[in-house]
């Protein structure tokens, strides 16, 4: 026992320095190096995916992220995370911002600070055409979804009695509904109707008008950061006002684009959602 | 299907499995599994002697934990040490570490505890009579291990090596939970993106480890023949 | 992760605690049953590998060589998604409407693991005296019925070490399975760990699982050594 507590003092007391060394604004870390680390998704189509001919991540979260890094004067760069490793990789400082679809909830503003809501959606269910009216048609099912998500546990409270398969990102879970593993993929609209688009056989799926909850994105950065946080959330309401933020919702999301999506009443403002 | 039975959405992103984002972004694919694996391979060699050294320690202070350490190690998934190396490794370097180098380190960690055994094994197979004869010309214990029963004993190891560097190419594929984009990585972005044909692109991606496996492991039987032959004379 | 708050209740109580437990009892099932397929599967492997007719044992030869040589993960994502493009439609329905992600593992351990125990067994084999066979088919025993009786009783016998530590590779390599959705150990230990932030409780809880899983898999092995295979003792 004595042994087991020593080490835990142990790991508790480095942590403690590393926390120390860690400590500084991530705004003058960023400013020193000289490079912007932000970690993006790799596979959301719309938000941060390989693009197959440049084999560049591009994307909604990339304009975001490449416009602060202009901003700043520093250089950018990428970094491809899965959802379940976004705030570990935020908190172990790989990276400075997490811009990758990641849902504001009071449990994660607990361990991280989140900048203003710059996308809004709701989260959603994609299932083969004509399968699924109503949300008692998949009670009692197989849904898919991606690990350490919010819409994993909104779907498993919105559908007791389902089973949730959660795979590690949700082109995954899509690819097990294409062959008929489970019944819907669930996860933000946003992210849905981008899968939908790239899809090769797009006419054989829709997405239901089920919706199950708010989704309001926000940039993340770890909590010691108070001069970050006011650059994003300063630079956000720029980008609304000189019509930025528009142009990049048109650019990703206009009626003509693989993954259509009204951007209707939302503009980035100083409250949450 | 299209035509070679949906085989062509390899040579379309043949690029993409080789190497990644390269030269656009990180390097990956087949470069970057290849990479890992050398580089844990060459790390845990080095730490595998050490603690294999101290496995055989005569003094139980030392021995014991050692070997505890070693034990624990060796009882737990790969996949464990993995998140344990994420969630420990900052918090102990109190810096920055990326990726690909957690992976590196949880993948040494890991093989180091077999090599560590390998080696213990390999220093116990070498007659009593030779440590015996080094001490009785006077040279330390310490002095006969280094120079007499150790070089012998590595000898003996490096069909082991091999064998363990067969082992980690393997496991490179677990780098894939943490989003490091290594081969398996990347076959399953490229399966994800064309969504049609997953069979074709794992059993493609199969036979490039298996190519690259087979071809360690019949080295290193080789030389297990090798060294039996000269064993036997 | 910095200024590290402990919070052991986390693991030991409540929802969270509670799967944990599941974990354990899905990795517990879908060892067990794939230690019991994997060893059969191994013995039969081992057999056709020493078989006298040419195709069977080459066939034994590049089953053995393919998968030992191939990683389990790429095996996993290979039985999971790419066995749906290789089976018919109807065979993909049935299978999906059962739990199809448990099935998928245990194959996928099955054959792999048992690539590396046919390895083993052979050379249980290789080294009974081969005047055993001669003397066992001598007196009338098939070449089948002599394997059965004579020679395998007594390999097994032997391979027993290395059996045990496949079979402990087995179990932490079930971990695995949560790449497919499985909800084993490690995947209800990230779970915790993603919803509660408290990773270190989790995984500490998850690691202590493990080593006792391995101590207890060596005591049992080591008793079926005992009891059932030498009962009266003999060396």
């Amino acid at each position: 026992m004595k042994k087991i507590l020593a080490f835990a003092l142990t790991v508790a007391f480095v942590a403690g320095l590393a926390g120390i060394a860690l400590a500084e604004d991530t705004y003058d870390i960023v400013k020193k190096r000289g490079t912007l680390i932000v970690g993006t998704k790799d596979a959301s189509p719309g938000f941060g995916y390989i693009d197959p001919k440049t084999r560049q991540i591009v994307g909604y979260d990339c304009d975001f992220a490449a416009y602060l890094a202009k901003k700043m004067g520093v250089k950018l760069e990428l970094k491809g995370v899965t959802s379940a490793a976004r705030i570990p990789q935020l908190q172990a400082g790989n990276i400075d911002l997490v811009i990758a679809t990641l849902t504001w909830t009071a449990e994660r503003a607990k361990q991280v600070d989140f900048s203003y809501t710059y996308f809004l959606t709701g989260q959603k269910f994609l299932v083969k055409k004509g399968t699924v009216k109503s949300l008692a048609d998949l009670d009692g099912k197989k849904i898919g979804t991606a690990k350490g998500t919010t819409s994993e546990q909104n779907a498993s409270k919105a559908l007791p009695k389902a089973t949730i398969l959660s795979f590690d990102d949700y082109p995954q879970a899509f690819l097990a509904l294409q062959q008929g593993k489970v019944v819907a993929v669930t996860t933000d609209e946003s992210i849905l109707a981008g899968i939908l688009g790239k899809a090769p056989n797009k006419e054989q799926f829709e997405i239901a008008d089920i919706r199950i909850s708010d989704e309001p994105y926000g940039i993340a950065m770890r909590k010691d950061s108070p001069k970050m946080l006011k650059f994003v959330n300063d630079t956000l309401l720029e980008m609304e006002k000189n019509g930025e933020a528009k142009k990049i919702w048109d650019k990703w999301f206009n009626p003509k684009s693989d993954q259509p999506m009204e951007r209707g009443k939302f503009k980035i403002t100083a409250d949450r959602k | 299907m299209d035509g070679w039975f949906g085989f062509q959405v390899i040579w379309d992103n043949i690029e993409h499995f080789l190497v990644g984002r390269y030269p656009h972004g990180p390097i990956g694919g087949l470069a970057l599994t290849i990479w890992l694996a050398v580089v844990s391979c060459a790390l845990s060699i080095v730490i595998g002697i050490f603690t294999g050294l101290l496995c055989v320690s005569q003094n139980r202070f030392i021995r014991y934990p050692v070997l505890t350490v070693v034990n624990t190690i060796r009882g737990i998934p790969l996949l464990m040490v993995i998140f344990w190396m994420y969630f420990l490794l900052p918090a102990f370097m109190g810096m920055v570490v990326a990726e690909s180098w957690t992976v590196i380190a949880a993948l040494t960690v890991f093989t180091s505890a077999y090599m560590s055994q390998i080696v213990q094994a390999g220093i116990e197979g070498i007659p009593r009579g030779q440590t015996e004869a080094g001490l009785s010309t006077g040279l330390s214990r310490w002095r006969v291990m280094v120079y007499i029963v150790l070089p012998q004993a590595v000898r003996n190891m490096i069909p082991s090596f091999v064998n363990q560097l067969v082992s980690l190419i393997k496991d490179t594929s677990l780098a894939f939970i943490v989003g490091v984009a290594e081969l398996t990585h990347v076959a399953t972005q490229v399966s994800n993106r064309t969504m049609i044909y997953p069979a074709q692109i794992f059993l493609f991606i199969a036979v490039i480890y298996f190519i690259l496996c087979f071809m360690l492991t019949s080295y290193s039987r080789h030389l297990e023949q090798k060294l039996a032959y000269r064993k036997g004379i | 992760m910095f200024n590290y708050q402990f919070d052991w209740s986390v693991v030991l109580t409540g929802q969270y605690a509670q799967w944990i437990v599941d974990g354990i009892k899905v990795t517990i099932q879908l060892s067990a049953v794939s230690i019991v397929l994997s060893f059969l599967m191994g013995l039969l492997i081992a057999v056709m590998r020493l078989s006298n007719v040419g195709p069977i044992r080459w066939f034994a030869q590049g089953y053995l060589e393919f998968i030992r040589n191939t990683p389990l993960l790429v095996q996993f994502f290979f039985w999971y998604f790419g066995s749906y493009q290789i089976l018919p439609q109807g065979v993909n329905d049935w299978l999906n409407a059962r739990d199809f992600e448990f099935s998928a593992a245990v194959i996928a351990l099955t054959i792999y693991t048992s690539a590396f125990i046919a390895e083993d067994i052979r050379s249980g084999i290789r080294s009974i005296p081969k005047e055993q066979m001669e003397a066992a088919r001598s007196s009338g025993f098939s070449y089948v019925r002599s394997m059965q009786y004579i020679i395998l009783p007594q390999a097994v016998r032997l391979t027993i070490p290395p059996l045990i530590s496949q079979f402990l590779n087995l179990t932490k390599n079930s971990s695995l399975a949560m790449t497919i959705g499985v909800a084993e150990l490690t995947y209800q230990a990230r779970q915790v760990e993603s919803y509660t932030f408290k990773g270190f409780e989790s995984f500490t809880a998850a690691t202590l699982v493990y080593l006792t899983l391995s101590v207890v898999i060596t005591a049992l092995v080591t008793l079926y050594d005992k009891r059932v295979l030498s009962p009266t003792g003999m060396k």
